[in-house]
């Protein structure tokens, strides 16, 4: 009698457990769901970039569709204003003419067009003769330095892969320098170094 | 707070001391220093020159402990190294301006000719230096230093006349060089008249042209040139 008692009061106390736990767990997939997209990183935009470029089973038509368009954009806007761009801009980043500021010192452009080089570097009696590196960042081998002289005369010559070249073309004079050509620039007066 | 407050004061007192070590001018210490890693048998001829040259305005003290710097790296006996440093050490015992022969030992240890070479052409330069600056003395025009200022004898400061010195003597220098004959005389003028006149107003006063295209005639400059190929 007494076990009979006990199995019913077991009974009744798992029951209520259950029946407690049942709501617990009412909906737990959906809020476990939920919490964790609330917890979700702020992507940055590189990061953003990347999981949009991801190839997913679900996104690829989606992402195709989005960086064509994207790309469509851009070219149609490329076209459209690449004739309407004012020829001083193209000018002006390529201009000869020295920029001089207060103290008299002029950023002097020196060009030196080298197509097949690897690296081309000029030397003078303003950088103690160790090379300042020409760039040429759009790869159509015209390379181009900027550099600040203050007003005088200067001696230079390009460096080409290693060979010297000393016969620039926008030259005031030229010299020969130990058996060799050196260009010649004179700032603040006359040429400018033009 | 604190603690990042007092790191960046010291960051910044770092930088300032490093920029002040940077821009200040070299001292005869650290070209006593930098000689002896030449090494050099004449360390105290050379200093003393070089002592004198840094009372002198334009001494070329950076790129001067650059060459010596440049030719202690070449791979070359100590002795044509020092040869080099001589001719340089000659021309500021003398009172010259030594820009140019700096410059021009600098741009032959960068096309990478012999250090004899080097040497042949600075005793060159400063034979012309010398001649230049005799020539200029018994035309009358002598720098702040010398003599007295007058009309006839105008004295020039001293930065100028360097200058006229340094612009003469390279020009008749690069003349030879590039194969002109000492006795071509006019042809030399007017290539010191055309390197002068470039310069006017820009490192050379006009009134110091004037003075010097009026004094100096085309025999004058075959003389100079003259000595130094002699």
């Amino acid at each position: 009698m007494k076990d009979d008692a006990f199995e019913a009061l077991l009974r009744d106390t798992l029951a209520a457990d259950v029946a407690t736990s049942r709501e617990r767990l009412m909906n737990l997939e959906e809020r476990v769901i939920s919490e964790l997209a609330d917890r979700r990183p702020r992507l940055r935009w590189f990061q953003w970039l990347a999981q949009l470029l991801a190839p997913t089973r679900s996104g690829r038509v989606g992402q195709v569709v989005v960086v064509g368009a994207t790309a469509a954009v851009f070219l149609f806007l490329g076209v459209a204003l690449s004739d309407r761009l004012p020829a001083r801009d193209v000018g002006a980043r390529l201009s000869l003419e020295p920029v001089r500021s207060a103290d008299g010192t002029q950023d002097v452009l020196f060009v030196l067009p080298a197509l097949d080089a690897e690296n081309v570097a000029v030397v003078g009696s303003f950088n103690a003769w160790e090379g300042t590196a020409l760039s040429d960042s759009d790869g159509d081998g015209i390379w181009t330095a900027s550099i600040p002289l203050s007003p005088g005369r200067y001696e230079y010559a390009f460096i080409i892969d290693g060979r010297w070249w000393g016969q620039d073309p926008l030259a005031d004079e030229y010299i020969q320098s130990f058996g060799e050509y050196s260009s010649v620039r004179y700032i603040g007066r006359g040429g400018d170094g033009a | 707070m604190n603690r990042s407050v007092s790191r960046t004061v010291w960051t910044v007192l770092m930088l300032v001391s490093l920029v002040a070590g940077a821009t200040a001018g070299a001292s005869l210490s650290e070209f006593e220093q930098a000689l002896q890693a030449v090494p050099v048998s004449n360390l105290g001829y050379i200093l003393s020159s070089i002592e004198l040259g840094m009372t002198q305005p334009g001494f070329p003290a950076d790129g001067l402990l650059r060459l010596i710097d440049r030719v202690t790296r070449r791979t070359a006996p100590a002795f044509e190294k020092e040869a080099v440093l001589l001719v340089i050490a000659h021309g500021l015992a003398d009172g010259l301006p030594v820009e140019g022969l700096v410059n021009q030992a600098l741009e032959g240890l960068a096309r990478g000719v012999s250090l004899q070479w080097i040497e042949q052409r600075l005793s060159e330069r400063l034979v012309l230096l010398s001649e230049t600056r005799d020539l200029l003395y018994s035309k009358g025009i002598f720098s702040g230093s010398q003599g007295s200022s007058s009309a006839a004898t105008p004295a020039i400061p001293t930065a100028r006349f360097n200058q006229l010195l340094i612009n003469i003597s390279e020009t008749i220098g690069d003349f030879l060089e590039g194969g002109g004959s000492p006795f071509d005389g006019y042809v030399l003028y007017e290539e010191v008249r055309n390197r002068l006149t470039m310069l006017e107003g820009v490192t050379l006063s006009a009134d110091d042209v004037a003075l010097v295209l009026d004094r100096i005639e085309p025999s004058d400059l075959t003389q100079v040139a003259l000595a130094a190929v002699s």
